[in-house]
């Protein structure tokens, strides 16, 4: 019982993180000079890859 | 058998995803050689090499598919390559050649996989994957375990953690250095995950499994895992933003712990004071002498499993009968093939001082190059809130915690140390790279403005 909760909840974590990463294209490519702090990001339009994740 | 379903499902799932993106391949990798589903499983999932097929995909996908746009080779993949080709020669002069070849079995992969891991790991968001899967792998038999724990399923080599075996990272003090170390790599993955929501639901994950990680070195009752706690513990105190108030939410937590801790673990516990009594930890100490004495005579090593030469002859007492007929012998005993129970001497012994001295070397440059990392970003932004910073100081916690762990436990090849060592050539080249580009376009304006393209 134990086994099959732990299996199920960290797989399904790790399934979940999975599917999120193969819809970002930050992934693969990472964008010449994009603003780093957080701050600047909110303000500065957003990007294709962005929008798609 | 459903077990086995679930768990091929979910690498068919991942294999499925990496069509996609292929990188997904290389966490897919990560998490059997960590996990190791194949043991989880009873019949099906055996008959499947998923270890190589993994391995194979993820490096075809890397090297076909994928682009290789800042993939660097560091300096200290190099010497990931220069130890691997010195285990393979130690290995064809060993001493005892099949378990010598056994153990080569498992060592290159974990070896070649260490040195080709940075290759993949190109973007920030890469780097932050594969220590979310590390985290999650090693969270899976955590979890378990601290579960198992709790209903008082514990005891020395009694936990019974997701296999029937007791070997890999499924052995007792293995297992406990190794979910120690990762508590900081989960902090960091709660504070900084850009894949899971910044929710209190992920906090709420993040304190669970590390309370189960705590709990693993209870549920085995390993010495090494108290000790590697206590690292940890002291560790953290350079590194958290509210010093006074952790030490004592730390210590309250201890005090609080202690009426709860399991009689067995306390007695265990209490021997690290006594060792000398201790059978387990005094033939250490001749086990280590011996490995000195046998790497004067072979200088470059006897190969892996080389303590298989040893012999240790010694009285032990014993005592029969009771009251007036109560007898106090002294019997000879002589034991054979006593494991090095330390990561130094196991290098030192089967790989000989080269071997040892390269080891130490690539664990060494890991920490210092941490350490500057820190420094930099700690420099660069006056604080430390830093991505870089944060994941700089994780990995080099629990590297730290698992070299402490290592002077007791066998643990010098675990694909999990060398994981942690692929990690931070990738963090140290990414921040290389990229930070020396953004500091060059810094520079660049003041020599030869750029026309504004705005």
């Amino acid at each position: 019982m134990v086994d099959i909760f732990t299996l199920a909840l960290t797989h399904g974590l790790m399934a979940f993180a999975a599917w999120r990463l193969i819809q970002r294209d930050e992934l693969d490519e990472e964008g010449e000079g994009q603003p780093r702090s957080r701050w600047l990001k909110k303000r500065a339009p957003t990007s294709p890859a962005e929008r798609d994740g | 058998m459903l077990k086995d379903l679930f768990l091929l499902g979910f690498i068919g799932l991942l294999l499925l995803l990496g069509l996609k993106r292929p990188f997904i391949w290389v966490l897919a990798y990560i998490y059997i050689d960590i996990v190791a589903p194949q043991k989880i499983g009873w019949g099906l999932i055996q008959s499947f090499q998923l270890s190589l097929i993994t391995f194979v995909a993820a490096f075809a996908g890397w090297l076909l598919l994928d682009s290789k746009y800042g993939s660097r080779f560091t300096f200290r993949q190099g010497l990931i390559l220069v130890l691997l080709a010195w285990c393979g020669m130690t290995t064809l002069g060993a001493e005892f050649q099949d378990s010598a070849w056994a153990k080569w079995d498992w060592v290159w992969k974990a070896l070649i996989f260490a040195a080709f891991l940075p290759l993949t790991l190109r973007t920030k968001l890469r780097i932050e994957a594969a220590v979310t899967f590390v985290v999650l792998a090693v969270g899976t038999i955590a979890i378990n375990g601290g579960i198992k724990t709790v209903f008082g399923g514990g005891g020395y080599g009694e936990l019974r953690l997701l296999v029937d075996e007791n070997s890999g990272m499924y052995e007792g003090s293995i297992i406990s250095t190794v979910a120690i170390a990762t508590i900081p790599l989960a902090l960091w993955v709660a504070r900084h995950t850009s894949i899971f929501p910044r929710h209190w639901t992920t906090w709420a994950f993040t304190a669970g499994l590390v309370f189960a990680c705590l709990l693993i070195p209870v549920g085995t009752s390993a010495r090494t895992g108290l000790i590697c706690i206590l690292v940890l513990g002291v560790l953290l105190l350079r590194s958290v933003r509210y010093r006074f108030l952790y030490a004592g939410a730390a210590s309250l937590a201890m005090m609080a712990a202690v009426p709860f801790l399991p009689q067995s673990y306390v007695e265990r516990m209490e021997t690290i004071v006594g060792f000398r009594g201790d059978q387990s930890a005094s033939t250490r100490l001749v086990v280590w002498q011996w490995t000195i004495d046998y790497a004067k005579e072979h200088p470059l090593g006897g190969g892996f499993d080389a303590y298989r030469a040893n012999s240790f002859t010694y009285n032990t007492v014993v005592t029969s009968g009771e009251g007036p007929m109560r007898r106090v012998e002294y019997r000879e005993v002589t034991e054979t093939a006593r494991a090095y129970h330390s990561s130094y001497f196991e290098l030192l012994g089967e790989q000989g001082y080269f071997g040892l001295a390269i080891w130490l070397l690539l664990q060494g440059l890991g920490v210092w190059h941490m350490e500057s990392l820190r420094r930099r970003f700690r420099r660069r932004d006056g604080d430390n809130r830093s991505w870089q910073w944060g994941l700089a100081t994780a990995l080099q916690q629990a590297h730290l915690v698992y070299l402490v762990g290592a002077v007791f436990v066998g643990i010098a090849y675990q694909p999990f140390l060398f994981m942690l060592v692929g990690l931070q050539c990738a963090l140290w080249s990414y921040v290389q790279r990229v930070e020396g580009r953004e500091w060059r376009a810094k520079l660049a304006p003041r020599s030869r403005p750029v026309p504004s393209t705005a």
